[in-house]
């Protein structure tokens, strides 16, 4: 007879298990998003206040380093630092909610504005390669934006319910192209201006009377040159976009994840600075203005590559790899904010302040399938309401990024007063006070935004209506949600089924699971008690990712025949045990493999586990009950019967760790 | 590190004289009553009786019967510089309260509390739980003679 198995099924969860990404792939990631703004920009605020749009889209990439900044900060306080967690913890629920609500709407039009725009620069090169192979066909550009936008929106909504996440391997690779075609497109534009010369773009501002929006009424305040610099800088504030992306794409930044947060956020700024600021101002330079507010409005890169001292066959080669490089990029930021919103959606879900209605996942597919839908529906609204203008779109699009980056800066500067709240890296400019650091850099910061913020509220019509009414409704829904959630909590308690809201996977054996275990070394690290993941921590510091399967096991004990019974459910108990071990994990940027065994034994699990993972250690947190030599007795054991009398080959290391102190034994 | 190949070896702890026979379905505690017992002559001298039976007693709340139906009854003390063990083969078996698993073998191992002999202590329990498998109990539960127990589970 051979011991029976002490567990029949093997939990795994899913969800949890983060692969790490490198500072490269994060900056990709968020520059696919951010960096996109680069093909329209420049052309929506030529639109609004004429020929010296360059200075101001320059402003605002030198701001966007700030900005940067400001979410590296918030990083360094939170793994997942995003708008909603830095206001909510800093000023409250209801400002979360208005936050999450303006930051939805930045997401709401981030896709249709990429969407539209990459179906401009397709358009107008169609315009162009068509009459060559003797088509005479004008393409209607807007109508061509408008069909393209809708195929895109709706090919990635249709990806994300099938719940095929953005692949940072596939954003690195697109930032790659577009990075070559960048620079060729830079190189050239330098060598025409050096044989054509240039000028500088003027200083002088024109707005016309739709960007003035309500401005019009106040006649005195338009002589008052800021207000002038900061109505210019708010209508190019939009090339800052995509900034959120950062802070959802930190949790999986790899160790050492500060660090790198902080080189991806050079990177980035690096990349805008050089790519959306110069390449804008080297437009503005190199085509003539009634160009630029013409033909090349809503595709001024195409323009800039048309532009260009060269034979004209070399132009259009150049002009068609603009496009596909701005396409590639633009549609990619459509799939960024289909998955940013519905990861913000599953965010506030999580906190109660989005009915569960909205939670319900795909039966096929397991994704939050209703909130994807009702993002993408919103999305191709917008596309149509638009019909391919790209102004109006760029006219709504600031509100979300402006709003919400205010209420985070605030939120941050709030924090900064809290008491408790460590963080591995500050904004600088800091004045010390008994009461805290004093961020003067970071109020400076916030005064621009705020200033920006409430002068584009009069500027920007569109915007302001179009915002305020979009974020009122989310904010609405938010709060009946809410309202329901607590009302259901208190009828019916514990009521839900948590399985159904956590990718989790049954497995009838650990066996099944071997094969995902690839890397050379292994260490099994079982966890019981939220509150004492200090060796879990200390393994986290010293492991190397690149080398170690970290695999995190709770045995969750079950009795007798309940052992024989399909036990594999998970509980809110569990949950409460490993969002910890995941937060910690996404804080040192180290993969685990969370398990859940069921099992009367958790010593013969951890041995039989360990065992079959052919791990080299076993890392366990001290018990309060038995003790640490009471524990190793008992995985002494269960590891000995696991052995065929006579086999002295398997080995492997336990260790108990406890606050600045550890126990390790071999055990034979 | 102290290992495995470092002197611990069954038959250092496992004679003929450290065999118990015991008939009938005795109860968990009166098995680890039988044990000790047995046990006292090994250790006069260096243990008083009274700090054996208590200290037993105590650390017995604390262990577990395997699920290969052998139950090791262990506890540690300074005054120890060896280990010694006390086989009990129950041929009947009893059923374990805590596990409802049937036990036909327990051994009562007392080993040395010092921090160098931690090590093979560990190892020692692993061997025990290494040996002591379902099949080797069946074919214990059918003898009668300690020395034959001895030397099935020695391999001499």
């Amino acid at each position: 007879m051979v011991p029976n198995p002490r567990f029949k099924q093997v939990l795994v969860l899913s969800t949890a298990m983060l692969t790490f990404i490198s500072f490269w792939k994060a900056a990709a990631v968020v520059l696919c998003d951010m960096g996109s703004s680069a093909y329209y920009a420049g052309g929506i605020a030529m639109n609004a206040f004429g020929p010296s749009f360059p200075w101001y889209v320059l402003a605002v990439m030198v701001f966007a380093g700030l900005m940067l900044m400001v979410y590296v900060e918030s990083c360094a306080m939170f793994v997942r630092g995003g708008v909603y967690k830095v206001v909510n913890e800093a000023m409250g629920h209801s400002m979360a909610k208005i936050s999450v609500s303006a930051l939805m709407f930045d997401y709401m039009v981030t896709g249709p504005i990429s969407s539209v725009s990459a179906g401009l620069y397709i358009a107008s090169l169609l315009n162009n390669v068509l009459p060559l192979m003797h088509v005479n066909w004008h393409v209607p550009s807007r109508l061509v934006a408008v069909v393209f936008a809708v195929a895109v929106t709706v090919y990635f909504w249709f990806e994300n319910i099938k719940g095929v996440q953005e692949s940072s391997d596939k954003n690195f690779k697109i930032m790659g192209f577009v990075s070559v075609v960048g620079a060729v497109l830079m190189a050239w534009s330098l060598w025409t201006v050096y044989h054509r010369g240039f000028n500088l773009p003027p200083f002088e501002l024109k707005f016309t009377q739709e960007s003035l929006g309500w401005m019009t009424h106040f006649p005195w305040l338009q002589s008052v040159g800021l207000v002038g610099i900061f109505m210019a800088f708010g209508h190019s504030i939009l090339a800052l976009s995509g900034l959120e992306t950062l802070a959802q794409v930190y949790r999986e930044v790899e160790d050492p994840k500060i660090l790198n947060l902080k080189k991806a956020a050079f990177a980035i700024f690096l990349f805008s600075l050089i790519f959306t600021g110069g390449l804008t101002f080297l437009s503005a330079s190199i085509i003539p203005p009634d160009l630029i507010g013409g033909k090349y409005l809503d595709n001024l890169l195409s323009g800039l590559a048309l532009e260009l001292d060269g034979p004209y066959w070399a132009r259009l080669i150049l002009q068609c790899f603009v496009v596909v490089s701005g396409s590639l990029m633009l549609v990619g930021a459509v799939n960024t904010s289909l998955v940013g919103a519905n990861g913000v959606l599953n965010r506030v879900a999580e906190d109660g302040i989005l009915h569960d209605w909205f939670r319900h996942l795909h039966k096929k597919y397991g994704t939050t399938y209703r909130m994807i839908n009702v993002v993408a529906l919103t999305q191709i609204a917008v596309i149509l309401v638009s019909r391919g203008d790209i102004y109006l779109i760029g006219e709504a699009y600031a509100f979300g990024v402006l709003w919400s980056l205010v209420f985070k800066t605030a939120g941050l500067i709030l924090l900064r007063f809290k008491e408790g709240l460590p963080r591995d890296w500050k904004f600088p400019l800091n004045i010390s006070s008994d009461r805290g650091d004093i961020p003067v850099g970071m109020i400076l910061v916030f005064i621009v935004l705020i200033t920006v913020s409430v002068i584009n509220l009069f500027t920007k019509r569109v915007a302001t209506v179009a915002g305020v009414s979009f974020s009122l409704i989310f904010f609405v829904v938010f709060q009946v949600s809410e309202y329901m959630n607590r009302k259901k909590a208190q009828l019916y308690a514990d009521s839900g089924d948590p399985e159904e809201r956590l990718n989790l996977r049954k497995e009838a054996d650990i066996a099944t699971i071997l094969p995902e275990l690839t890397k050379a070394r292994k260490i099994l690290v079982p966890v019981r008690n939220p509150n004492n993941l200090v060796h879990l921590r200390s393994v986290l510091e010293t492991a190397d990712d690149e080398t170690t399967d970290i695999i995190v096991l709770s045995a969750k004990m079950v009795k007798g025949a309940q052992l024989d019974a399909d036990s594999g459910s998970i509980s809110e108990e569990d949950k409460d045990l490993f969002s910890p071990v995941v937060l910690m994990a996404e804080k040192y940027g180290k993969t685990v493999k969370p398990l859940l065994v069921f099992s009367n034994d958790p010593f013969y699990s951890m041995a039989q586990v360990a065992h079959a993972a052919g791990a080299e250690e076993i890392v366990m947190g001290v018990s309060g009950l038995t003790g640490a030599e009471v524990q190793l007795e008992k995985l002494a054991m269960a590891w000995g019967m696991l052995k065929k009398p006579g086999d002295a080959s398997r080995q492997v290391l336990a260790r108990v760790v406890w606050e600045g102190r550890q126990m390790t034994y071999q055990l034979s | 590190m102290i290992r495995q190949s470092d002197g611990v070896s069954l038959a250092s702890i496992i004679t003929p004289e450290t065999v118990v026979f015991m008939d009938g379905t005795p109860s968990r505690e009166e098995v680890v009553r039988r044990l000790t017992e047995a046990m006292l002559p090994l250790v006069s001298g260096i243990i008083s009786s009274q700090a054996l039976i208590s200290r037993v007693a105590e650390v017995e709340k604390l262990n577990q019967v395997l699920e290969s139906g052998f139950y090791i009854p262990h506890a540690k003390f300074p005054e120890l510089h060896n280990f010694f063990g006390v086989l009990g083969v129950i041929p009947q078996g009893f059923d374990d309260p805590a596990t409802g698993l049937k036990v036909r073998a327990a051994l009562l191992l007392l080993s040395p509390h010092k921090p160098a002999y931690f090590q093979l202590h560990l190892n020692m329990l692993s061997r025990l739980s290494q040996t002591f498998q379902p099949e080797l109990i069946e074919k214990l539960a059918a003898l009668k003679d300690p020395a034959a127990a001895a030397a099935l589970v020695t391999g001499k």
